[in-house]
């Protein structure tokens, strides 16, 4: 991906709605919101492949309009209350319509990897965090 | 020591050697070291960087990015979308799997014998003496008893409580510390992935190794195969670099994957119908029993027991798998809170599968920028095994005390109560209903005596060419049923041999 299109600020506000609203901080455990979301998704955009990200951003639209299919109504996710909107986001994921279950995940996996490899996260299941990420690969 | 990575454009690459084998996994490193082994001048050609146990990333992000082919997106089509994990790294798969070591079993090659007109006695016998090498040369051992962690301990005492055989897994790993850090690569070595042995030692034998090197075309000359060309591309920008080109006086070695060999031939203009036929896999999924202790399942071996005793029949393949706690995050259903509750429970979760040895075919062809479009679904027969194995799983994790079963069938209860088990037996035949991956892939360029059905021959040789030869999975034409790791790479020595045989003295 190419930085500095020009769209990455409103698109990563979606994704990041769409990520805090499954993910969400609970008394228990920090939400994704805790994490450095942004830092995230710019990595995920710069790293990761155009149909990855392409899946991403699908994944988002298909989250942000389908609270008529979860909690029946005619409104974008960020319109809902913040009740409606976790039972949106519970929803959602089990529709039982094939491919917006297949979007949804593709949220919820990359959310996933960001939430679920966050040191607080992990503390609270007893697992060590992981080491730096060295980057590198043999180069003779 | 000759490794070229990377190069920028306008710093060309050629080179000339006997043998070049594409790619680096099981079947091409076992190729090339065996023809490095016979005297001969190898280089391998790997699409992937070269990453060693200091380079791995550590978390699902991390491997995804630097290990995974295409990041792990890559999708079999058919009725329902099943993601097909493989790598692409020098070491291949074999740097991300669980280093699981089955010996081919024996009505295997008398199933190929009587069906394609190959194997036999006479393949079988050579297969398994290259299987004793590799097993001495790869430390193959069983899951030592402290690194076995307390889910495989589970799964060991639930197979006993259902009354069937289970065993644990034997691997290519020395000295096992139960990481659970096999599927993101082992960053304790002590797996012994192809990138730490066999690659290396094709080094050390004055070969070469061509990494970050996606290779565009195999050349030909008439019908004899003459080299490789392609074009570097950078491990992290994926910014194309340089063009390469491998010369190779005796043969092209192709062992890019089942998926990446058939579009790969495809692409260089092979012609035969039997390419890109006869694709097999062994799709599976997992369960999660909920236990009343904490299992932490991402301690001990990432996939320590398992079980052959439903190979035949009804066709299955039982093994504990651990992955990732992020993979569990998004594995589990649900969304917002209600998720969030649901994954309180991780360390009292542990997920055990089944592989389908299954009987559905389909097809691999070359798509668009070269990547493999697979299209792969189960027939009835094969839902009612791959339903069947869910039921078996979810049978044993009862049978090992849990207090509940997590299927993740999408319209069915998300957890069920240890007498409500039997529900899965009913459970819909859509594959669209379940979280399922293509594991162990197999044919596309299937073995063969007849050239209208069979890409290559016992030997690996594509029928009509010269000096190029198929060496991995894509040849096998069958679905083995078991982990299909230690007869790729007994099958790649056994045609690099028969190459070494044909070549002048």
């Amino acid at each position: 991906m190419s930085p500095g299109l020009g769209y990455e600020a409103p698109v990563n506000s979606f994704i990041e709605h769409a990520m805090t609203a499954l993910y969400p901080r609970t008394a228990e455990l920090p939400g994704i919101e805790d994490t450095d979301l942004s830092g995230f998704l710019e990595k995920y955009r710069s790293e990761s492949t155009f149909m990855m990200w392409l899946g991403l951003m699908a994944g988002t639209f298909v989250f942000i309009a389908t609270p008529i299919l979860t909690v029946y109504l005619p409104l974008p996710s960020f319109l809902l209350s913040a009740r409606l909107l976790d039972k949106h986001a519970n929803r959602i994921t089990s529709t039982r319509f094939y491919l917006v279950r297949q979007a949804i995940f593709l949220i919820k996996l990359a959310a996933g990897l960001c939430w679920g490899s966050h040191p607080d996260v992990r503390r609270a299941f007893a697992m060590d965090p992981y080491p730096p990420d060295p980057g590198t690969w043999k180069t003779s | 020591m000759s490794h070229i990575s990377h190069r920028e454009r306008g710093n060309d690459l050629e080179l000339e050697v006997d043998y070049v084998v594409v790619g680096s996994g099981a079947g091409g490193a076992a190729a090339a070291v065996t023809l490095a082994r016979g005297g001969a001048k190898v280089a391998i050609v790997e699409a992937g960087a070269w990453r060693d146990p200091e380079d791995y990333p550590g978390s699902s992000y991390g491997a995804m990015r630097d290990l995974f082919d295409d990041w792990g997106s890559q999708l079999a089509r058919g009725r329902a979308l099943w993601p097909i994990v493989q790598a692409r790294t020098v070491g291949g798969t074999t740097v991300i799997n669980s280093a699981i070591c089955v010996r081919t079993p024996g009505d295997i090659f008398e199933q190929w014998e009587r069906e394609r007109g190959v194997g036999g006695d006479a393949m079988a016998e050579r297969v398994w003496a290259h299987q004793d090498t590799l097993e001495r040369e790869l430390s193959v051992e069983e899951v030592p008893k402290d690194a076995r962690g307390h889910s495989n301990r589970l799964a060991m005492l639930g197979a006993k409580g259902a009354g069937y055989e289970s065993h644990w897994i034997h691997r290519y790993v020395k000295d096992c510390d139960g990481a659970g850090q096999c599927l993101q690569g082992c960053r304790a070595g002590r797996k012994r992935s192809t990138n730490l042995n066999y690659v290396p030692e094709v080094l050390r034998l004055g070969g070469y190794v061509v990494s970050s090197a996606p290779v565009k075309r195999v050349l030909f000359e008439d019908q004899r195969a003459v080299g490789v060309q392609g074009r570097f591309q950078h491990p992290k920008t994926r910014r194309r670099g340089a063009d390469f080109r491998v010369r190779a006086r005796r043969a092209v070695v192709v062992a890019a994957s089942a998926t990446h060999s058939p579009a790969l031939l495809q692409r260089s203009g092979v012609r035969s119908k039997a390419l890109g036929e006869g694709f097999r896999a062994h799709p599976g999924t997992g369960v999660f029993g909920v236990y009343d202790e904490p299992v932490d399942t991402n301690t001990g071996a990432t996939q320590g027991w398992a079980s052959t005793a439903f190979r035949e029949d009804p066709g299955l393949k039982l093994e504990t798998l651990s992955i990732p706690f992020e993979m569990v995050a998004s594995r589990l259903s649900g969304g917002g809170k209600n998720l969030i509750q649901r994954i309180r429970e991780y360390r009292h979760i542990c997920m055990w599968v089944h592989a389908v040895r299954a009987e559905s075919v389909g097809t691999v062809r070359n798509g668009f920028f070269d990547k493999p479009v697979v299209k792969y679904g189960l027939n009835k027969k094969d839902m009612l095994r791959f339903r069947r194995g869910m039921h078996l799983v979810a049978q044993t994790h009862v049978a090992a005390g849990a207090k509940k079963i997590i299927p993740g069938i999408q319209g069915m209860p998300y957890e069920l109560r240890p007498d409500q088990v039997d529900l899965l037996l009913e459970a819909p035949l859509d594959p669209r209903r379940y979280i399922a991956i293509l594991s162990h892939l197999f044919g596309g360029c299937t073995m063969g005596d007849d050239p209208a059905t069979a890409l290559t021959d016992g030997s690996g040789r594509v029928h009509g060419y010269t000096n190029l030869v198929v060496a991995d999975a894509s040849v096998i034409p069958s679905n083995l049923g078991v982990n299909p790791q230690h007869t790729i790479m007994a099958l790649a020595m056994t045609f690099a041999e028969d190459l070494l045989d044909d070549a002048p003295a």
